[in-house]
């Protein structure tokens, strides 16, 4: 909620946080100083984490999506790689050097024909199963994701197939200033530590003009996104996903409006897809796996349907546990080899073979990742059912509530929730 | 329309065809705000609504009632769209309404509420009730963004409209309580002060005082009456005899998916066959 409160009055702003948005923004304060700490000291580099972050945001993007379609409406949609593919390849064939059809174009281009094709998938999907119960867009969203797929890899007059297509441009490639601003950059040496010298040349400028572009894309979705939340078009979503019967009762064209969110939430992945062309620089059939989808359910779970940030939170944070255990492998050696520490050999009971097993289980970071992701949706499960922020506030258009009830810091449901947490 | 028109006959065509013509004007409508003919349902063997047929006057509380099973809630699913009829028309206002969309019936005037109240989870009472005004601006998606004025106006409106209907349903000290966390007979509340704010023509409502203490239930009544004298037609289903004799005129009886009788109160209680049919005699 970035209302000019915010500037005007911080601590005002804080006060009328509820706890478990304190605990958010306390744990993402935390990171930055981590990761900052990590940067400056050259454990983690700059350039690699900036890149981590489009990744992050990049999940953010598809998280937004997918709670536009579940979190406001209640929709099923198992085709999120599907639809994120679908933007990815949007872009490619339009800009990719080796593209059967196109290539070679401006990414504008690029990105609209992205939007477009999503826009046309997720019409023809939805006008079948959008009449039908919920359980009909989950059954045919699955097997769309395999078709999307299926089709990319064999139809490879349009788009090489398995080969993937290659030599995509930056996104600001061909733009007036942009395209050359990370040549012109200086480069910049940054010393914290002695001895560890920091660089900041070339490909970090690159990566800082791929999150700008990710920053504005996930900016430019959140607030459509939350202006159509917080208003009667976002309400109806609501009635419909608390029940559909109601909504046609109260003259709501249910249909139309499932129809509306759903194509909204499949361009926001799209987005997410023609980022990721234009940050990999290649797109192959592989990039449409479907775990991808479940990851991102996994965000919008950990985040909690229903909400905008939650969502936002979530992406980068499933990215976060997908990517980290990769820094496990770079590690100092030192502490491989004394894994696990020392005072624990000294103790009599563990054997050589037991220590000599133990760190390959421990430290390969493939299983890592799956094992941290299923601990972390049991946890989840177990404690927090709602997500870590779900939507706490009464959403009514900004204009039509009254200031001076709107400041009031406890009522309505706010009090309520916000007193069950701190209990 | 092929009768010679007599001199009682020919007032009410024009005025008939004037209302087809002014849709928005109410004095000029037609006495007949629901017409039923014929209204069929099958469910497999049963027939859960058989050839049934009664009219819904202008400006009455018209009441339904019947034993169990006698067809109540599956008429009020075919007049609204719920369900689709196997043969029979509904008109509404004259129009031949059978069989669309809810919505659509909605859009026409006709709004019903459910035997259970439906909750909305996650929103405040007077967010539950800003669903109910029609045709919003703000339900159309461009419209949030190429004419924000107007939807924060048209806002504002509804918003003042809400305050309004919980003052007069005396329930304006729930208007931010989560929807979820009233009493039945409160959401019972909410769901007629709702459907008001549709401005519906006529209101089908499901049992409004089943499971609700007697208290509320005077307060509902009471409220059925005022906006009745307000100008809205009701047709409603209840179990609660006495609440239904006090209230509606005229009562229609259904019986196994037809009409047994129409008539006033007083008619219906002294009539044997619905006597029968309430005790489970007389089926032949």
């Amino acid at each position: 909620m970035a209302d000019v409160s915010t500037l005007t009055d911080p601590r005002g702003y804080w006060g009328d946080l509820t706890s478990e948005e304190r605990g958010v923004a306390g744990f993402l304060a935390a990171a930055v100083l981590v990761l900052l700490a990590l940067m400056l000291t050259g454990v983690l580099n700059p350039t690699y984490f900036l890149f981590l972050f489009g990744l992050g945001g990049m999940f953010g993007l598809m998280s937004l999506g997918l709670n536009a379609q579940w979190g406001y409406t209640g929709l099923i949609n198992f085709s999120v790689a599907a639809f994120f593919g679908l933007g990815a390849y949007g872009a490619a064939i339009m800009t990719a050097s080796n593209s059967p059809i196109a290539g070679d174009m401006n990414p504008i281009f690029g990105l609209v024909l992205g939007l477009i094709l999503s826009a046309i998938v997720a019409i023809a999907i939805g006008i079948p199963t959008l009449r039908l119960r919920a359980d009909y867009l989950a059954i045919a969203s699955l097997g769309l994701a395999e078709v999307v797929r299926l089709i990319i890899l064999n139809e490879g007059q349009w788009t090489a197939g398995s080969q993937g297509l290659r030599g995509i441009p930056a996104f600001f490639e061909g733009w007036p200033v942009l395209s050359t601003l990370p040549e012109t950059l200086p480069q910049v040496n940054i010393e914290v530590i002695p001895g560890r010298v920091v660089t900041l040349g070339f490909p970090f400028w690159r990566q800082l003009l791929n999150v700008t572009l990710v920053l504005t894309f996930m900016a430019g979705a959140y607030l459509v996104l939350r202006r159509a939340h917080r208003s009667p078009w976002g309400r109806v979503l609501r009635t419909i996903r608390a029940d559909e019967d109601l909504a046609k009762a109260l003259g709501k064209n249910t249909y139309f409006f499932k129809m509306q969110s759903f194509v909204l939430g499949c361009l926001v992945m799209a987005l997410a897809g023609v980022f990721f062309a234009h940050l990999q620089l290649f797109v192959n059939p592989g990039n449409l796996d479907p775990t991808t989808t479940f990851y991102v359910w996994v965000a919008v779970i950990l985040g909690g349907a229903g909400s905008n940030r939650g969502a936002l939170f979530g992406g980068f944070v499933v990215v976060a546990i997908r990517e980290g255990p990769r820094f496990i492998e770079q590690l100092p050696p030192a502490f491989l080899t004394e894994f696990p520490p020392g005072f624990l050999r000294d103790l009599a009971f563990i054997t050589d073979d037991v220590l000599f097993e133990l760190p390959s289980i421990a430290i390969s970071p493939g299983p890592l990742q799956l094992l941290l992701v299923g601990l972390l949706i049991v946890l989840i499960m177990r404690f927090r059912p709602e997500g870590m922020l779900p939507p706490q506030r009464e959403l009514i258009w900004p204009d039509a509530v009254d200031e001076n009830v709107r400041k009031r810091p406890d009522s309505g449901v706010r009090e309520q929730r916000g007193g069950d947490g701190d209990e | 329309m092929s009768e010679s028109p007599t001199e009682g006959t020919a007032t009410d065509a024009s005025t008939e065809r004037a209302a087809e013509e002014t849709p928005g004007d109410d004095e000029e409508r037609s006495e007949i705000v629901l017409e039923v003919e014929n209204l069929r349902k099958e469910f497999g063997a049963l027939v859960a609504a058989d050839d049934a047929t009664f009219d819904v006057e202008r400006g009455t509380i018209t009441g339904l009632i019947g034993p169990n099973g006698a067809g109540k809630s599956t008429i009020f699913n075919l007049i609204s769209g719920f369900y689709e009829p196997d043969a029979g028309t509904v008109r509404l206002n004259g129009d031949d309404v059978t069989g669309i969309e809810p919505y659509k019936i909605a859009n026409k005037g006709l709004i019903r509420t459910f035997q259970t109240p439906r909750k909305l989870e996650g929103m405040t009472v007077r967010e539950a009730m800003l669903i109910g005004p029609q045709r919003q601006p703000g339900e159309s998606f461009h419209k949030l963004f190429t004419a924000p004025g107007a939807v924060g106006e048209r806002e504002r409106a509804n918003m003042a409209d809400v305050e309004r209907i919980l003052e007069e349903f005396e329930i304006d000290h729930l208007a931010r309580q989560p929807a979820t966390d009233i009493s039945g007979g409160q959401m019972k509340l909410v769901e007629l002060a709702r459907a008001m704010l549709a401005e519906p023509e006529i209101l089908l409502l499901d049992e409004p005082v089943a499971g609700v203490n007697p208290t509320l239930a005077n307060k509902l009544a009471d409220q059925i009456r005022r906006l009745h004298e307000q100008g809205t037609t009701f047709l409603l289903i209840e179990h609660d005899m006495s609440f239904i004799m006090s209230l509606a005129d005229p009562i229609v009886v259904l019986d196994q998916g037809s009409v047994l009788m129409e008539g006033t109160p007083g008619e219906v209680r002294t009539d044997e066959r619905v006597a029968d049919a309430y005790l489970g005699g007389g089926g032949v």
